[in-house]
């Protein structure tokens, strides 16, 4: 168990800059996910971690050690690969006691450890199969028993999961979980799945362009995304992001206009944020409830995605009041909204939409920075104008 | 088609070269088995031979060499004994087993750490390089004998030193069979060594192997069946080498000269002792037919493996 340090870590491929100046700090038995679109530089960054990789520049840190320029072998890691990478050559029990034997553990001490290992992944009686005897979760912890079996101080995870079906997928998340929680040893695990950063981190770094975008917990980068890429990337489905501008009513565009109270140095350009469960239909009970709703929005049901537990609506608004002229024009805003599933919509049936402000997010869209997350601050202000825009 | 008709031969004899013919194209697959089996004894025949006749020679008396058929004319199986009393055979032997060992240890060696670099790892230079390798492998190994010979006999000077004279020790052999069989051997584990994923190689490192600990615990035993074809094939060249061994060795066994030289030594000015040599080729070729009969299962599929995927 150990901190976990990345100080301005950077790697230049030729021209290309696959991690830039990024720094991380990783807490003892932490369980932190790197998560980011492919090719974002996340896994580049778990290999200059592991030693597989040499950075450009910069220094990493394990525990109090500096380990930038050790082998991989030096630096008391364990790495499960996305695709699994165990030596088929090997039965299970050489797979997994392979970094004991080659430290030239006693054999009894070798022992005791495999026996542990393959009883925290359940399976014992598995140690004298061949690789290619076994199906892919179990392949998956046997590399899981072998990394762990070492007692490293520190654990990459490179898309363990990728690699597997979803079913066994989401049962392995779970299982890592439970590991995480019973070894208490600090983890980095690379993933493009955002619902697996989601699931398990205790932060997550979200990695864009080789830079950090946000370091923070699950629901922080969910509910306070600190720039337009967090927001669209964390969440399934994205957020939607209207861009407009602001003036000294609030927020406009040709479809949608909210009002509030700009805050001072307001850029023009601005883009508003609302995720798919903070849209309401204005007559639906939960949409009448909020306590301090938008203007109510025009829009036409466009697409109608039944999930079960909630129903996704796809709805196009316009500035025209006319439902028909909505639905044909191609310059029309797409708003999604997640509604309950009894909620009664049918394609291209008008309604009107409310937002709930609280839930609202502004950023510049120049820079992408986050202006501000939930207009309640100002709620009586805001709420007080709309009314009277609403009277006029 | 017309029927045959039983009462006329000639008829008959065209009617069934005519049915042959048009059962062949409607179903060529028999004929098709019919040229298998040609081919297959043709070259049988090409390859089996030779030994056979051989053994004729070795097991007829030496009085009645000159009137040898078919058959032998007797049977003198005491040829294979006298192959040992007139000329020490089995330490030749010996000496080729010995320097195929030793080539094929420095080959697979060398040509595993060669194969590594060229068909794990990107560097500037990697095909071009590849490529010079290869075309050492087209030169004439004749065109390298005088230099070498000059070099081996002592005969070349830098700095006022002269080389020392390695003649008639493995020194002089060892150097030029290594290396006029190292370009193959290094095309065929590279392209075995390229095949095993980046991931085992990365993973056997974390575990805590060097780079190097990684090739030899975990991609050299995956690429088994290319190393043992590289192995084999080297033993097989060493044994058989004759253009080099001859030239650098004076011919006795003392010497490190090797089995096809004790074979050539039956010949002397006055006798040609042609049943013995037949007995000796014979003998000569029982280490070899056990070498592959060990390692075929390995070769087969190491020639083949090539082709396939992971």
């Amino acid at each position: 168990m150990a901190r976990l340090t990345l100080d301005h870590v950077t790697k230049r491929y030729g021209d290309v800059v696959a991690v830039d100046e990024l720094g991380l700090r990783v807490t003892d038995g932490e369980f932190v996910t790197l998560v980011g679109p492919s090719g974002c530089g996340k896994s580049t960054t778990i290999e200059i971690i592991a030693g597989l990789t040499e950075p450009t520049d910069g220094s990493v840190h394990i525990g109090d050690r500096e380990v930038t320029t050790l082998p991989p072998k030096d630096r008391g890691i364990a790495m499960v690969f996305q695709n699994i990478a165990l030596f088929p050559h090997l039965n299970v029990f050489k797979n997994v006691s392979f970094g004991l034997r080659l430290r030239d553990y006693e054999t009894a001490e070798i022992e005791r450890r495999v026996d542990r290992a393959m009883e925290i992944v359940q399976l014992e009686g598995m140690r004298n199969r061949q690789p290619e005897e076994l199906s892919g979760g179990q392949r998956q912890r046997v590399a899981i028993a072998r990394a762990i079996v070492r007692n490293p101080d520190v654990f990459l995870m490179d898309e363990p999961l990728a690699n597997l079906d979803a079913s066994l997928r989401s049962h392995m998340r779970t299982e890592l979980q439970r590991l995480h929680k019973q070894l208490d040893t600090t983890v980095v695990y690379v993933t493009h799945d955002q619902a697996e950063a989601m699931t398990m981190s205790d932060r997550i770094a979200v990695i864009n362009d080789g830079e950090i975008q946000q370091f923070a917990p699950p629901l922080a980068c969910y509910n306070e995304p600190r720039n337009l890429f967090v927001a669209g990337f964390i969440g399934s489905p994205g957020m939607n992001l209207i861009d407009g501008t602001m003036t000294d009513e609030g927020f406009g565009s040709r479809a949608i206009g909210v009002s509030f109270d700009p805050p001072p140095d307001r850029p023009d350009a601005v883009t508003l944020g609302v995720r798919p469960e903070d849209v309401y239909l204005a007559d639906s009970e939960r949409g009448s409830g909020l306590s301090v709703p938008s203007t109510a929005i025009d829009a036409v049901a466009d697409v109608i995605e039944p999930m079960g537990d909630e129903t996704f609506v796809y709805f196009l608004c316009s500035e025209t009041a006319e439902p028909d002229e909505t639905a044909s024009d191609p310059d029309a805003t797409q708003l999604l909204a997640s509604v309950p599933p009894e909620t009664d919509v049918e394609e291209d049936e008008p309604v009107r939409l409310v937002l709930d402000r609280s839930r609202i997010h502004l950023f510049d869209t120049a820079s992408g920075e986050a202006i501000t997350h939930g207009l309640d601050s100002d709620a009586t202000a805001g709420a007080q104008r709309e009314a009277d825009a609403e009277r006029e | 088609m017309s029927e045959p008709t039983p009462d006329a031969d000639g008829e008959s004899e065209s009617g069934w070269i005519e049915r042959t013919v048009h059962r062949a194209i409607r179903r060529p697959e028999r004929l098709y088995r019919v040229l298998f089996y040609v081919a297959v004894l043709g070259f049988l025949f090409g390859t089996l031979f030779p030994l056979y006749w051989l053994l004729v020679i070795a097991l007829t008396p030496r009085e009645l060499l000159t009137t040898v058929g078919l058959t032998p004319n007797g049977f003198h199986w005491q040829s294979f004994i006298e192959v040992f009393e007139v000329v020490p055979f089995h330490m030749y032997v010996a000496n080729s087993i010995m320097l195929a060992l030793g080539t094929t240890a420095i080959v697979l060696v060398v040509a595993s750490l060669a194969g590594y670099v060229f068909g794990r790892l990107e560097f500037p230079g990697r095909r071009p390089l590849l490529l010079v390798v290869l075309a050492i492998s087209y030169f004439p190994p004749a065109a390298f004998f005088v230099p070498l010979y000059r070099l081996f006999a002592g005969n070349v000077s830098l700095l006022g030193l002269s080389s020392p004279n390695v003649l008639n020790t493995p020194a002089a052999l060892l150097p030029p069979f290594t290396a006029l069989f190292m370009p193959l051997a290094i095309f065929i584990l590279t392209t075995f060594y390229a095949q095993i994923p980046d991931g085992l190689e990365d993973a056997a490192r974390i575990e805590g192997t060097t780079r190097l600990g990684a090739l030899v615990r975990v991609i050299i035993p995956l690429s088994a069946p290319g190393v043992a074809t590289v192995a084999v094939l080297t033993f097989i060249y060493v044994y058989n080498e004759f253009f080099f061994s001859f030239l650098m060795t004076s011919g006795e066994f003392t010497d490190w000269s090797p089995l096809v030289y004790g074979i050539r030594n039956y010949q002397t000015q006055y006798t040609q002792l042609y049943n013995l040599m037949g007995a000796a080729s014979l003998i000569g070729v029982v280490p070899v037919a056990i070498l592959v009969a060990v390692a075929q299962e390995k070769i087969v599929s190491g020639l083949t493996a090539g082709a396939l995927k992971e």
